[in-house]
């Protein structure tokens, strides 16, 4: 379990060899979307949980396209929240965002923005709760760790 | 047998066919170490990814000049995994990140759940409250979870009640983040609230 206070590098000197953590990233995370971003402080960003998916066309191009843009679509044969996407991709959600909005208006990712009414729909909430019923329980999970 | 009819669609549909799930959104919230990642990790069908987001923080202050709360974003870590209900229907669990600070928004993660749960550990009850807080501000269905460490629970349920200080209408449970049907149980807790919500 990582402890999460102080470490070495309080004194102002870098510590010497490899970065704690990992490498930095080559490139800054807003650096691939032109300095845009999401507009997730008025709400009107797209949620964490919107699907996406590679359109034909997204598939078809997907040998012109550049670094994120083409690993997004190639990501989305199968579809994917955008949460998903960010995580195994390891781009910043505000990002992948960004980079989804694009896809869409050139036509090569199909976004589906979630109905908050739909799923507050009393039969889609019976659906899932039927569907987390039928979850046995477990025989002892292993992860005894936040 | 006149061959008029065209051929039936044969083969994989076209990967723009592939029509996604309708996601459902439940968010873990909870002080920092909680058990929110473990709880998340006993039911998902994924092992929980990890994404940065950003979350808005009010300053305690307001701006002399502007009369109005400093706000600045911060990037965090969130845990989440989902279960598949069916193909057409899928749950995704969000943990939101431990925050103890003043203000903080959780807008962007939260927006459109049908509910969260509050893991709770009754050593450190006080870091929940901001939770609670929030969903009860924002009118979200939610239940608070008392996470059972090592099988025990310090407080009853009652005093955990009473020091939280929540309406009658919130349930209250023991859980143990470790266990599958444990989480299960608390999520339907939850569910079952936001269903009753949606009947009048």
């Amino acid at each position: 379990m990582a402890d999460g206070t102080a470490d070495g590098a309080a004194d102002g000197i870098p510590p010497p060899g490899p970065a704690p953590v990992g490498p930095a990233p080559a490139v800054r995370p807003y650096l691939v979307t032109a300095g845009r971003v999401a507009d997730a402080a008025s709400g009107r960003a797209l949620p964490l949980e919107t699907q996406v998916v590679a359109t034909a066309e997204g598939l078809d191009a997907l040998g012109r396209l550049s670094f994120e843009q083409h690993d997004i679509v190639a990501a989305c044969r199968l579809p994917q929240s955008l949460a998903e996407l960010a995580a195994r991709l390891r781009l910043h959600l505000n990002v992948v965002r960004v980079l989804a909005e694009d896809l869409r208006e050139e036509g090569r990712l199909a976004v589906y923005v979630p109905d908050a009414a739909a799923t507050r729909d009393a039969s889609v909430l019976r659906r899932v709760i039927d569907g987390l019923r039928a979850i046995p329980d477990s025989r002892g999970v292993p992860s005894d760790t936040d | 047998m006149t061959p008029t009819e065209p051929p039936p669609a044969r083969g994989p549909a076209a990967p723009a066919a592939v029509r996604p799930p309708l996601p459902v959104k439940m968010v873990i919230a909870g002080g920092f170490g909680v058990g929110k990642t473990t709880a998340v990790g006993a039911i998902s069908e994924i092992e929980p990814l990890t994404t940065e987001a950003s979350i808005t923080e009010v300053a305690a202050g307001v701006d002399d000049l502007t009369h109005t709360p400093r706000k600045t974003t911060t990037t965090v870590a969130m845990d989440f995994g989902c279960i598949t209900v069916d193909p057409t229907l899928k749950l995704y669990l969000f943990g939101t990140p431990g925050q103890e600070r003043f203000g903080f928004m959780w807008d962007d993660i939260v927006e459109g759940a049908v509910g969260g749960l509050v893991i709770v550990d009754t050593r450190r009850l006080d870091d929940c409250y901001a939770a609670v807080d929030y969903f009860e501000h924002k009118g979200i269905p939610f239940a608070v979870a008392v996470n059972a460490f090592d099988g025990k629970v310090e407080h009853s349920l009652e005093e955990v009640r009473w020091a939280l200080d929540v309406s009658a209408g919130v349930p209250v449970v023991v859980f143990d983040a470790r266990e599958r049907g444990s989480v299960r149980d608390a999520l339907l807790v939850v569910l079952e609230l936001a269903l009753a919500r949606t009947e009048g």
